[in-house]
């Protein structure tokens, strides 16, 4: 039985919605179940991909007679599999995440994304696997394509709260070490973090070739920065407090955050990641299912 | 450099005021926990050093606009400073004369169209920024613009519609006033500007004038602008008045002008006539020759065709001053005077009756033509006194009588209140405690009380006699002109000795009574009509209400003197019946600037009174009243009487509509027309700058020079303004997001 915090992480309407876009993987991925996806293993299953000359050593099972009896020569017959995926879900739990303007804190919205796409993914029945860090991994749920998984995956992420500073990089590096099958990578943080770290760590994932789809999820507060008067900001992650009149240095604001995604955008655009950003104020169904649709546009089969 | 009012320098403390804002406002903050600070710190670093700056600025303005906005207010001033930056305004107090001497005409304008025109020229040579008030000088003083105003138009409409009146000239009263006002006001530099025709009247308090001046210099400069032109030739009206006792109808009515030439050169061929109301001249007199200062009583009579008032205007050639070659005066024309004689001692025989000789000289005619005449005298005993309603009578005559009941003499209080006329003789019979303890005392009725009875009646050799000259009451002062005869030919053997009674007192007798009638009136100054050789009253009189009470010290008949048997006797008692009957129609004429009071009917009470002002006033509008209580009865009043001539007071709301009339005579005094001597004009220089008006004349070059000093208010408050504006556009302007 779900409680009702795990239920809150699953939006119905959410659920519904991306159920039937699916997550098709954007490149082939590693997988060991037949799946929806492409595997990047030449195999021996149905589909046929291409001809290669025999070497010695190479199973006389996959030999072409065809082309053997007409051409004399020893081919060997390769196909491309359909295989089973393994998504990460990697969600920030670090103290910034715990911001919210409204009823809701960057972090819940990040809850909930990951729960969603958890359950998409054991849907698909792909392989799963969670991981909640700030400047480490502080809980990580190995992958899994059982359909219990879900449950556990909804306890972990109901019991987690935010604290301490984050280190993406790092974390991101340590994963790109772990985990050797290639998958795909689904980053859900605020990215207020060392750029450059988290580039790195990015580029270390890609090298691994992962698939890296980096959701940014920001407050509409953070993205607008309303405030009038004269106002102390306190900051979370053990920032000393400013004082100031924030109306005056909006513009400015405004600009640095513009200039922090957009270089955001194209370090990603560069490693070849989705970057996905995000604001707590739009509703979740909408911005996955747009998402989702803009992935099942741009990926090839 | 100093401050017209330095107490508000403590306002600079105030200047401490935005920095201890700002200092509160730095404790006064909204705490909000932030995820984003890598982009708030970036943000503020960047725009620390200008905010700071903009804080500074902002600050510095702040302080700086309370800081001058306590100096304007302590309006600083130097009084060294020539005007040149912040001009020299001045705030001037603008005086003209407009009593009836400035009237005088050149033959193209008069002394007061020269003074309007100089005041508004003085307008145009104030600098910007001034301000100007502007009073009507007369022998009163009506402030046009009472305070400074800066609307120098509504001064232009003010003195073009300055009204000039029928009024005498005492500038002493508005020279005070204008310094009152300037003092009154924190001005660095008053004016007062005083524009007149150098009439010696209006400086008869030149002492006082000049002190004050010159208490004031420091601060006040005043100029004095003589309009006047040396003029030769006045001859006036200076007088008109009723010569008979009585205004009977369709009989000849006897009226006195005089005639003064106030000129340096003697008058000839004067005309003088008189119209009654809108009619062709009635009577007319001829002056030969009338040297200068001389005066020359006119006597005229005129007959009065309908009963009511009527307007008597007497005038003699018009000359260069019009407003005082004619005079008019309103007299009541009545059909008949009813008059009750309450014979004290009757007597066996007709000739024996203390009334013989009075009833027969208020009806000095045969008994055939008895019944036509306008005097009609009814005899009754002092026993049927207490009977008698004296309301139906116009006078009451009491010879001789000893007493009179109590309610007959309260009687008699209430008809004398409500405008009665009463003459007592005295005699033999007379009780003298009844009227001392009675008349005099509890009522206060009489002008005298009694003393001692003197001289012996029974014997003819010792005798006094009445006075012969210096007769000053209109009863009397016929005989002043022996041509009219004398009075002192009369033989008085026996007389009561007139103690004058104290003035004012009301009686003290009991009036719970009549306690729903109106407070008993205040009895009026005791006057002396005619005296004794001897200077003992033999004739007084005493207002009581709105009637009058007359005592003649000695008898009505032969008994105690031969007066009965003068020729002196007749018109003695017509002149004195028409004192005491008519005495509520003296009312009817007024001085100029007198109010007019008449009794109204009690349905009259609320009711609207439309005066129209006479033809003299120069176009003066018709102004409403309206019927109010007056010492406890509705009374038409009317006080703008600044102009002489008839006044005409429609009542509305009754029907028929009621149409008062007045007249108004303004002082003679002002008809003289001698100027301010040259000795005093010197001494007068010392302390004003005097000018003579002339077709060159202009005040540009008299003041420019003295306008010395300069106000810094103006600039200031500029500056706060200019500060305010800045400070409110930069705070918008550093208030955008950035």
């Amino acid at each position: 039985m779900a409680s009702p915090d795990q239920t809150r992480l699953l939006d119905p309407e959410t659920i519904s919605r991306a159920e039937s876009l699916g997550l098709a993987a954007r490149f082939v991925v590693e997988g060991y179940m037949a799946g929806e996806h492409k595997s990047p293993y030449r195999g021996f299953a149905v589909e046929f991909d291409e001809h290669r000359e025999y070497a010695p050593g190479d199973d006389t099972r996959h030999l072409d007679w065809k082309v053997l009896g007409r051409t004399d020569r020893y081919y060997i017959k390769q196909y491309e599999q359909e295989t089973n995926y393994a998504a990460h879900l990697l969600l920030d739990g670090s103290e910034s995440m715990n911001y919210g303007s409204g009823p809701i804190t960057k972090f819940q919205y990040g809850k909930t994304i990951a729960a969603c796409l958890a359950y998409l993914i054991l849907h698909q029945r792909d392989a799963v696997a969670l991981g909640i860090f700030d400047a480490r991994m502080k809980d990580y749920a190995p992958r899994s394509d059982s359909r219990d998984t879900i449950h556990r995956i909804m306890n972990r992420l109901a019991a987690c709260e935010p604290g301490q500073q984050t280190a993406i990089g790092s974390v991101l590096h340590d994963l790109a070490h772990q985990v050797r099958r290639k998958g795909i990578v689904i980053l859900i943080s605020d990215f207020f973090d060392d750029e450059d770290r988290v580039m790195e760590g990015l580029q270390h994932l890609r090298f691994g070739g992962h698939e890296v789809i980096a959701f940014q999820v920001m407050d509409p507060w953070e993205l607008e920065f309303p405030f009038v008067g004269q106002v102390e900001f306190e900051g979370l992650e053990s920032l000393p407090p400013i004082l100031t009149r924030p109306a005056e240095i909006r513009r400015s604001y405004l600009r640095e955050v513009e200039a922090f995604r957009t270089r955001l955008r194209e370090g990603c655009e560069r490693n070849q990641c989705h970057y996905v950003p995000v604001s707590t104020a739009q509703p979740l169904h909408e911005m996955l299912s747009g998402y989702l649709a803009f992935r099942a546009r741009t990926t090839a089969r | 450099m100093s401050f017209l009012n330095p107490i508000l320098l403590a306002g600079l403390a105030a200047v401490s005021v935005p920095i201890v804002i700002h200092l509160l406002n730095r404790r006064k903050f909204q705490k909000v926990v932030w995820a984003a600070m890598r982009f708030v710190r970036l943000s503020v670093e960047k725009n620390r050093r200008r905010l700071q700056f903009e804080d500074l600025i902002l600050l510095a303005l702040r302080c700086l606009l309370l800081a001058l906005l306590a100096l304007a207010l302590a309006r600083p001033v130097s009084s060294r400073l020539a005007k040149t930056l912040f001009g020299a305004q001045v705030t001037a107090i603008l005086i003209l004369d407009n009593s009836y001497s400035m009237g005088m005409s050149d033959g193209t304008s008069t002394r007061f169209e020269r003074a309007k025109k100089a005041a508004a020229q003085s307008l145009e040579s104030m600098p910007a920024g001034s301000s100007v008030a502007l009073l009507l000088a007369s022998d009163v003083v009506r402030a046009a613009i009472p305070e400074p105003t800066f609307d120098l138009s509504l001064a232009r409409r003010m003195i073009r519609e300055a009204p000039l009146v029928d009024r005498g000239t005492d500038l002493a009263p508005a020279i005070q006033q204008a310094i009152d006002t300037l003092q009154r006001r924190l001005v660095l530099r008053g004016e007062i500007y005083v524009f007149t025709d150098g009439q010696a009247q209006g400086w008869r308090q030149l002492a006082q004038i000049q002190r004050k001046l010159e208490q004031v210099r420091e601060k006040i400069r005043a100029h004095v602008l003589f309009v006047g032109n040396n003029e030769e030739a006045n001859v006036a009206v200076s007088d008109l008045a009723l010569g008979s006792g009585l205004v009977p109808l369709r009989q000849p009515v006897r009226f006195r002008a005089r005639v003064t030439n106030f000129g340096r050169e003697e008058a000839r061929d004067l005309r003088v006539v008189l119209n009654v109301d809108s009619e062709p001249p009635c009577d007319e007199f001829s002056i030969e020759v009338l040297p200068p200062g001389a005066s020359r009583e006119v006597t005229f009579f005129a007959r009065f065709r309908t009963e009511g008032p009527h307007a008597v205007t007497a005038r003699v050639n018009e000359d260069r001053l019009p407003a005082d070659d004619r005079r008019t005066l309103v007299a009541r024309a009545l059909r008949d005077t009813r008059v009750l004689l309450i014979d004290g001692e009757p007597g066996a025989e007709p000739r024996d009756s203390e009334t013989f000789f009075l009833r027969h000289a208020l009806r000095p005619v045969p008994e055939s033509e008895a019944p036509g005449y306008f005097i009609k005298p009814f005899v009754i005993s002092a026993a049927e006194a207490g009977g008698a309603r004296f309301g139906e009578y116009d006078a009451v005559i009491l010879a001789n009588v000893a007493e009179l009941p109590e309610a007959c003499v309260r009687s008699l209080e209430d008809y004398l209140a409500q405008g009665g006329g009463v003459i007592v003789f005295l005699g033999g019979r007379v009780n003298p405690a009844f009227y001392n303890e009675v008349l005099a005392r509890k009522w206060n009725l009489l002008p005298a009380t009694l003393g001692a009875a003197y001289g012996q009646a029974d014997q003819e050799e010792k005798f006094f006699a009445l006075q012969d000259r210096n007769l000053d009451h209109p009863v009397v002062s016929l005989w002043n002109d022996p041509g009219s005869g004398t009075l002192a030919s009369a033989r008085f053997y026996r007389a009561f000795e007139l103690v004058p009674a104290a003035a004012g007192a009301p009686s003290t007798h009991d009036t719970s009574a009549a306690s729903d009638r109106p407070a008993r009136p205040a009895p009026g100054e005791p006057r002396v009509i005619a005296r004794f050789a001897d200077g003992k009253p033999a004739l007084m009189e005493r207002d009581y209400g709105l009637g009058r009470l007359a005592v003649f010290a000695s008898t009505a008949d032969t008994a105690w003197n031969d007066l009965p048997v003068r020729l002196s006797f007749v018109p003695l008692m017509h002149r004195l019946l028409g004192a005491v009957a008519q005495r509520e129609d003296e009312a009817l004429n007024v001085r100029v600037g007198e109010r007019f009071a008449r009794r109204a009917p009690p349905d009259w009470l609320g009711r609207e009174v439309t005066a129209a002002p006479p033809s003299s006033a120069g176009g003066a509008s018709p102004e409403s009243r309206r019927v109010e209580m007056r010492d406890g009865w509705p009374a038409v009043q009317y006080d703008r009487t600044d102009w002489g001539g008839l006044y005409q007071l429609d009542v509305r709301g009754i029907d028929p509509p009621a149409v008062l009339r007045f007249a108004a005579q303004p002082d003679s005094a002002e008809s003289q027309l001698e100027e301010l001597p040259e000795e005093q004009r010197r001494l007068l220089s010392g302390t004003v700058r005097l000018s003579q008006w002339s077709p060159q004349f202009t005040w540009k070059a008299q003041v420019e020079r003295e306008r010395q000093g300069a106000e810094f208010w103006l600039p200031l408050l500029v500056a706060a303004l200019a500060t305010a504006v800045m400070e409110m556009g930069l705070a918008q302007w550093f208030s955008r997001s950035r």
